[in-house]
């Protein structure tokens, strides 16, 4: 019995279910007892999202970093150019889509989530891709590539076009210099601990952020690049060694389990919706990113095409079909966009149902696969 | 602190008028007129949630309204939200809004709106529903400040503003109206509790006396919370007939025909009547005025 529990919890951190164990249990029991759900969830909005929620972004962060090294998807530069172009188009055809299917399903003020829309779960996606082409394909790093643009566009467009927040840029601007410029100085002296960078450069980034009305739980992603790491890119989401020396390896190992614990918590105070909130306009998400996605993939493969790149190599229509199913699944980061965006109140509860609703993409990737006959299915 | 009683009708004393007077309150006059006293100097306005369908309802519960205004000549009414379903364009404004109401805004009855979930949120730019491009505001009339509060985005900054308004407002009576209700017992949507935790300690805070809300497609009046009055009104186009699941915290609901409310302020009493599409009083009563919390 007490091997199982460390077995158990091992099995729930590989397979990342403590989110959505999380918001199973928020789902369960804001129908069950709305007002004592409510009361804890206002309690811990704050902590869990805006500081828990930074660790989890900075270990994203990290391997986006390490993936810029040698052997890296991000290696050189250029690779990303391809799905960049991807997922512009991509991200765009999945908003509108959404902000025509919310106004035909007579909920148009659901159209200022649009941003919700450019969502994907990095992790969710790249274990389904995975799963579905194994892990040597060409198309594992160009759904990672694909991912990272989304969530990029993502962040960009709710800082740029928050419906409610009013932004103080150069305040902010001013002390995330302050932030990266002692971040920079930490790295030329070469500390070696990542303490240093995530206590006062990670502090002051918060504090900029917060203070410009940008979303906090960013703030490590701007300070990450700057710790040492290791020369050649161990592979995506694969955990660092334990005997590893370099800042970003050490800062994984040990907040690696507090990640996931905070994800939890993300879940447990974000997935809440109660059913009788809901209205027609909580399939808008869904329909926009399940539709939008695969059809927004092709067409700006066939513009990236048209303007000279070249696809890598097998991945054709059929796997671009496939790619854009498995990376409509919003999960983790739909839920943030909402909640960055978004009071308390029906749109929000709309939305976050919206975000869970994404995760069927997954068996539609699946589904698409043996249709098309891709990756595990092509034999 | 308070009292909600039902008023009841006065027995005529001659058989003549007997008859006349039964005539009259089959039309649904008789009640309208005996509840409300209609006095000249007192505050009265009409409620109406979720009446923008463009539908015969609409039209129905709107030419009540009119009957209405001939006896009770209110000047103001409160949209709860929903005041357009489906398409907005300029034609819808004619068919779900201008024509329905044409009498009232020909006698110069001014709209006040809140928007719901089904509005579009340029919709606070249309002239005739008063909201000069906020999504929340206040304004007063008489003895009595009204809120209009956006539910469907509360947001930290309507909060803000919303305790400072009501913590400088010094009227005797304070009225917030909005589409999400805090309590409803109707089966489709219920009490919005999220809502709840955050606007109820402000109301309590700055001692809110009445609330109305829509959303849910009945009418209900709720016995008051923590000393507050609630109302549901969210049929004056839309119906959920059956929806309503009456509990404990109930007073008075109904849910078999469209509805709208007309109230009066009267220096320390507040009347109501929620009244049926086909003109039937299906509620009303007297709200005395709360004690304010000591600030």
């Amino acid at each position: 019995m007490r091997a199982a529990v460390p077995q158990l919890w091992h099995f729930a951190v590989e397979h990342l279910l403590l989110l959505p164990i999380g918001a199973a249990i928020a789902l369960v029991w804001v129908n069950v007892d709305p007002e004592g759900y409510y009361r804890m969830a206002y309690a811990l909005t704050f902590p869990v999202n805006n500081i828990g929620l930074a660790v989890f972004f900075a270990l994203m962060t990290k391997e986006v970093v390490e993936a810029t090294a040698p052997d890296g998807v991000l290696h050189p530069w250029r690779r990303a150019l391809l799905p960049a172009i991807v997922a512009v188009a991509a991200t765009a055809v999945s908003a509108l889509i959404f902000v025509g299917a919310v106004n035909a399903l007579d909920e148009p003020v659901l159209a200022i989530a649009w941003p919700v829309a450019f969502a994907t779960d990095l992790a969710v996606s790249y274990l389904v891709a995975r799963l579905i082409f194994g892990r040597q394909h060409p198309v594992i790093p160009f759904v990672l590539l694909l991912a990272i643009a989304s969530d990029a566009l993502g962040f960009l467009a709710i800082a740029l076009f928050h419906p409610t927040e009013e932004h103080h840029l150069m305040q902010g601007a001013a002390i995330m210099a302050a932030a990266i410029a002692i971040a920079l100085a930490l790295r030329r002296a070469r500390v070696k601990s990542y303490w240093p960078y995530v206590l006062v450069s990670g502090a002051l980034s918060w504090y900029a952020l917060w203070r410009s009305g940008l979303h906090p739980a960013l703030a490590l992603v701007p300070v990450m690049p700057f710790l040492p790491h290791a020369p050649r890119d161990p592979g995506f989401f694969v955990d660092a060694s334990p005997d590893a020396v370099d800042a970003l390896s050490r800062f994984e190992i040990s907040w690696r389990h507090p990640g996931q614990i905070a994800l939890f918590f993300f879940g447990l105070v974000n997935a809440g919706v109660p059913f009788r909130a809901l209205e027609a306009g909580t399939w808008g998400l869904p329909i926009g990113v399940l539709v939008g996605r695969p059809l927004g993939v092709l067409v700006g493969s066939s513009l990236a095409v048209a303007a000279g790149l070249h696809l890598p190599h097998r991945l054709g229509w059929r796997e671009l079909v496939v790619v854009g199913f498995i990376v409509a699944i919003g999960f983790s980061i739909a839920l943030f966009f909402s909640s960055a965006l978004l009071p308390p109140g029906q749109l929000r509860s709309e939305i976050h149902m919206g975000a869970l609703l994404t995760l069927a993409a997954a068996p539609l990737a699946f589904l698409s696969a043996r249709v098309l006959r891709c990756g595990r299915f092509s034999r | 602190m308070f009292s909600v009683s039902r008023v009841k009708p006065s027995k005529p004393p001659v058989v003549p008028i007997a008859l006349i007077v039964t005539a009259l309150a089959c039309a649904g006059v008789l009640a309208q007129s005996v509840a409300l006293p209609n006095r000249s100097d007192s505050v009265k306005f009409a409620v109406i949630g979720d009446n923008g369908t463009g539908d015969r309802p609409q039209y129905e519960v709107a030419r009540q309204m009119t009957s209405s205004h001939s006896k009770f000549p209110f000047d103001l009414v409160i949209m709860l939200g929903d005041n357009m379903y489906g398409g907005q364009t300029p034609n819808d404004f004619v068919n779900k809004f201008q024509q329905p109401y044409a009498a009232l805004l020909a006698a110069n009855v001014k709209f006040q709106a809140s928007l719901g979930n089904h509005d579009r949120p340029e919709n606070v730019s249309y002239e005739a529903f008063n909201m000069k491009g906020q999504r929340y505001y206040t304004y007063v009339r008489g003895n009595v400040r009204f809120f209009a509060l956006d539910s469907t985005l509360m947001d930290p900054k309507q909060l803000e503003w919303l305790d400072a308004a009501l913590k400088d407002s010094r009227e005797d009576w304070r009225v917030c109206y909005f589409h999400h209700p805090l309590y409803s017992n109707a089966s489709r949507h219920g009490s919005s509790i999220d809502l709840r935790l955050l606007l109820e300690p402000i109301f309590l805070k700055h001692g809110v006396n009445v609330v109305f809300s829509g959303h849910d497609h009945v009418y209900e009046r709720l016995k008051p919370q923590k000393g507050i009055h609630y109302f549901v009104s969210g049929a004056a186009g839309q119906l959920r007939k059956g929806n309503m699941r009456p509990n404990d915290q109930t007073a008075a609901s109904f849910d078999q025909d469209q509805s709208f409310m007309l109230v009066e302020v009267a220096g320390a009493a507040m009347y109501f009547q929620a009244i049926s599409r086909a003109g039937q009083v299906v509620d009303a009563g007297v709200i005395n005025r709360q004690l304010r919390p000591v600030s």
